[in-house]
């Protein structure tokens, strides 16, 4: 087989979290009986007229910004005239010429080496309505038509399935920070289409273009493209020549579908858009719209770095963002942030991914946790302590102290206490002591095990443990 | 019969004021009168039984505004809620919207009568009302011939004598041009002037809604309940409301009027020129500085008309799919059976014709070679009239280079329909407001008008100028049309 160099460039969409449509004033929302959020202008009657929801504008200045795009300070909607049932006027409301945002880029981490990922252009449109196919009939529900979308295009400048996957991710936490939208691609609230084509060695033509349309998931987006690159290498590797075509990702054949070959010449008759004048942005204005950007995935990462949180940690909190936000609600204190990480992504996280819960619905206040950190740090709790507590910490309004004393909490910070249980345990486990004095470093972890059991966990691990090593280093001696 | 429709609007509100008459009697007899004038095809669909209804139910309202309990009549472009609403189109032919365009709920909030909606030219698109499924309305003047278009049953019915107002709406002269023809006040104000929210889209960068009426009074009082601000319209003007009969009876001397040359040159008949030239005479006996110029781009006006109206128009006549409204051919074999049956069996031929150039203008490279290109002149047309304005406070000339023709006249040639619109386009093209008023009869008895065209929002002082000229040639009574011929 020969080798080929891909060209990728992906399109994608996503739905804005506006309180109403692009172009009317019907509630933007989902979970409503079909066609109960829809109103004349929805439905494109005749005589009725497009306003512009200035919210949408705001929301694309600030994905223009976040994804580091020259922002276009004179620009008008143009028409895109298709004949399709899902779209109430025969033509779709978009921007065709002058595009919001242009030139921009998302920077990705392959290992550790970064790259940018350049953004051709991120512009504002209207969603089409959901036509549901029933046996002979088709069903239109128009309460997505008018639905306020941004389409972000990159250019063909991914060269690998998992740099498409990388950049998916990154746009999505890009998107997701800084409150565009909530980007769920299962539904269908961020959609992405990938444009693929193969050629042999760089100083060819581009090869034939496929478009893997609607990709289902992050994963898929890797997935599909690996599939229709191996399908398209096969073709190419017995000299055949395929048209342009659009294809799916089939999950349960694990393939790629043909799903229309691309005509030649789709002819959409643009036009600037007669019924909206054109919109003129200020340098103020786009300044004060930037002000609202909240602080981003990158600057969390950085900022919990600074304060001693691991990267691992740093991307977890990220990964979820309800509790990035809870922690950030201390970043003006001084609590220690590594043990309050620990805490959010473990305990606490087990807890409500146990119950199904948020943060919020629990009783945690900001005191208790941070009272709580404040006694972990100062070994007043153990993380056995904590994990006994912590139901009564997120079920009751009982302050940690009152908790303490309920659970009989006194934690040996008595060192002759502490040694005595040592010595014992020591006098009770002779060969494992040998076998640790021998090199075998996995009898220390059952020693201390011991120890714990003979406290009943109210020893102090870090402690015990450095308490138990002199011990043991004394009798090898 | 009563006759208090022949009355001014000012005689009527005192009347109704002083409870002498109700709406009711007045929306009887404009029913009576449009009975007896029911050959002349100015209404697609009467609404006798509300409007009734409604007059009735203003009885014991105090009558606050002058144009309280007054019938009007509605041109069938323009959405009526629960009124079936056709564009005198089979497509539309039952259509019966489910809201109100912004300006139907404001001469509801005035307390006005919508009587019926008025026939015109299919979705706007003609000049002699002929194009529509309706069949044409008639000329009062002479019921051979045409009442101009496309709001020619506006124009009948307020010539008739039947209704005080109408509404109708000009995208290239559908106001001016049959006001002409049928000798009555016909106002395009300027775009932006009235909200577009509920008119039914011809070409959006032209269309502009606006009254007819019998005399130049009358006209303005209805402008004064259409105008505004519509948050529903971004292309509406954030103009302040103001009264438009504010200047009329006011002094017109040292007013200055630009004509240009190609609105009296060989494309317009003898017998109107020499009536215009009567009128300049009266004005400049008036000390009204009158000169003519040459001003550039006029003779290109229909042209680029033509490539903006229909690009535009291939567009938004696209929602007529026969999904969620209007006619749908039966039993379609699968959509594109439905979207080919409907469009093939709803359209008429003129409106099949401008779809299909329309679409072409706009379709790959010729979007660039014309529309564009079309819309950099109309600028440069616009720069070139608002430079005329720089100097001068109106623009005049003829409103037609013919009077009314003949109904049966053929419909062979497709472009006949522009050309009859020559001198008033270029007015939509510039956005600027356009009025015409009747300043005579031909030798055949037939209606010509003057057009007058303003600078933008300067219609007040059109007004002015148009009172003035009427009160001259004594054509401020309330002739109906045909008075000559009784």
């Amino acid at each position: 087989m020969t080798n080929y160099i891909p060209t990728i460039g992906i399109e994608v969409h996503v739905e804005l979290k506006t309180n109403t449509k692009i172009f009317s004033p019907s509630v933007n929302g989902y979970g409503m009986g079909a066609n109960m959020l829809t109103n004349v202008i929805d439905l494109g009657y005749p005589g009725t007229l497009p306003t512009v929801n200035k919210e949408v504008v705001n929301q694309a200045i600030k994905t223009a910004i976040l994804l580091n795009c020259k922002i276009r300070k004179e620009m008008h909607f143009d028409r895109k005239n298709y004949f399709y049932p899902d779209n109430s006027k025969n033509y779709q409301i978009t921007q065709n010429r002058t595009p919001i945002g242009y030139d921009g880029y998302v920077e990705i981490e392959l290992g550790e080496e970064k790259k940018k990922i350049e953004i051709e252009e991120i512009h504002m449109e209207e969603d089409t309505c959901k036509s549901a196919h029933r046996k002979d009939v088709t069903l239109l529900d128009f309460n997505r038509a008018g639905v306020p979308l941004i389409e972000i295009v990159t250019k063909p400048c991914i060269s690998s399935s998992l740099e498409a996957k990388l950049y998916i991710e990154k746009l999505r936490e890009i998107l997701l920070y800084g409150d565009i939208s909530d980007c769920k691609i299962e539904e269908g609230s961020m959609r992405c289409d990938a444009n693929l084509s193969l050629r042999k060695c760089e100083s060819d033509p581009f090869g034939t273009k496929v478009e893997i349309k609607n990709i289902g998931s992050i994963n898929n987006v890797k997935l599909s493209l690996e599939k229709e690159m191996i399908r398209q290498e096969k073709l190419l590797d017995q000299d055949e020549t395929f048209p342009a075509q659009t294809r799916r990702y089939d999950d349960k054949l694990g393939d790629t579908v043909l799903m229309r070959i691309k005509e030649v010449g789709n002819d959409y008759r643009y036009f600037p858009e007669p019924d909206i004048p054109f919109l003129y942005l200020s340098d103020e204005y786009i300044e004060n719209v930037k002000k609202s950007i909240p602080m981003t995935a990158d600057e969390r990462r950085e900022e919990y770095q600074s304060r001693g949180i691991s990267r691992l940690n740093a991307d977890k909190l990220i990964m979820n963002r309800s509790l990035s936000d809870y922690l950030n609600k201390f970043l003006s204190t001084d609590i220690d942030f590594p043990i309050a990480s620990n805490l959010l992504l473990g305990d606490i996280s087990f807890y409500l991914n146990k119950h199904f819960i948020k943060l919020d619905d629990t009783k945690l206040t900001d005191e208790k946790f941070i009272d709580l950190v404040q006694k972990i740090k100062s070994q007043i709790l153990t993380s056995r302590n904590v994990k006994d507590i912590l139901t009564d910490v997120l079920e009751t309004d009982k302050q940690i102290d009152e908790l303490i004393k309920e659970n009989n909490i006194t934690n040996i910070v008595d060192n002759t206490y502490l040694e005595s249980i040592i010595e014992k345990v020591i006098l009770n486990n002779t060969s494992s002591v040998e076998d640790y004095l021998s090199g075998h470093d996995r009898a220390f972890k059952y020693l201390m095990g011991q120890v714990m059991k003979e406290s009943k966990g109210s020893a102090n691990p870090k402690m015990a443990s450095d308490l138990l090593e002199s011990k043991l280093k004394k009798l090898d001696n | 019969m009563s006759r208090y429709l022949e009355k001014s609007v000012v005689e009527l509100h005192e009347l109704l004021k002083k409870k002498e008459i109700t709406p009711k009697m007045l929306v009887e007899e404009c029913f009576e009168r449009i009975e007896q004038h029911k050959d002349y095809n100015a209404y697609i669909t009467l609404d006798k039984e509300r409007a009734l209804k409604e007059a009735e139910s203003l009885e014991n309202m105090a009558v606050d505004n002058i144009l309280f309990g007054l019938p009007i009549a509605v041109k069938d472009n323009i959405i009526t809620k629960d009124l079936r609403t056709t564009c005198a189109s089979h497509i539309l032919d039952n259509f019966i919207p489910i809201y109100d365009a912004t300006v139907v709920e404001k001469i509801k909030a005035h307390h006005m009568i919508i009587i019926g909606k008025t026939n015109m030219d299919e979705f706007a698109m003609g000049s002699s009302s002929r194009t529509s499924f309706f069949g044409p309305p008639r000329n009062p003047w002479n019921k051979e011939k045409i009442s101009g278009g496309s709001s020619g049953g506006s124009a009948t019915t307020i010539s008739l004598g039947d209704v005080p107002f109408a509404l109708g709406s000009d995208t290239g002269g559908s106001i001016r041009q049959p006001a002409s023809y049928c000798g009555i006040v016909g106002m395009k104000p300027t775009y932006g002037r009235i909200s577009r929210y509920g008119l039914v889209a011809f070409a959006s960068s032209l269309d502009q809604i606006g009254p007819m009426t019998k005399n130049v009074y009358e006209n303005a009082l209805l402008l004064n309940a259409l105008i505004g601000r519509d948050e529903k319209d971004l292309t509406s003007s954030y103009k302040e409301k103001e009264d438009f009969t504010r200047l009329i009876g006011q002094s017109v001397e040292g007013m200055k009027i630009a004509i240009p040359n190609y609105f009296m040159s060989d494309i317009v008949d003898g017998e109107i020129k020499e009536k215009i030239m009567d009128t300049i005479a009266l004005l400049k006996k008036k000390n009204i500085m009158v000169d003519f110029l040459d001003i550039a781009y006029l003779e290109n006006a229909v042209t680029l008309y033509q490539i903006i109206a229909m690009g535009e128009a291939s567009s938004n006549l696209a929602r007529f799919d026969g999904i969620r409204y209007g006619h749908a051919k039966e039993n379609p074999k699968d959509i594109d059976d439905l979207y080919y049956g409907t469009r093939e069996e709803g359209f008429g031929e003129e409106v099949k014709r401008r779809i299909m150039i329309g679409s072409y203008l706009l379709s790959g490279e010729n979007a660039k070679e014309y529309y564009n290109k079309a819309l950099s002149i109309r600028d440069d047309m616009r720069k070139a009239l608002l430079d005329v304005f720089e100097k001068y406070d109106f623009i005049l000339g003829p409103t037609t280079t013919t009077t009314a023709y003949d109904l049966k006249d053929s419909m062979d040639d497709p472009s006949k329909s522009f050309l009859d619109d020559v001198l008033v386009i270029p007015v939509n093209m510039a956005g600027l407001p356009g009025l015409n008023i009747p300043v005579g009869l031909s030798c055949n008895d037939m209606p010509i008008g003057l057009h007058i065209i303003g600078k933008p929002f300067d219609e007040a002082k059109m007004y002015q100028l148009a009172a003035f000229i009427e009160k001259e040639l004594n054509l401020d009574k309330n002739l109906v049309g045909g008075d000559y011929h009784d």
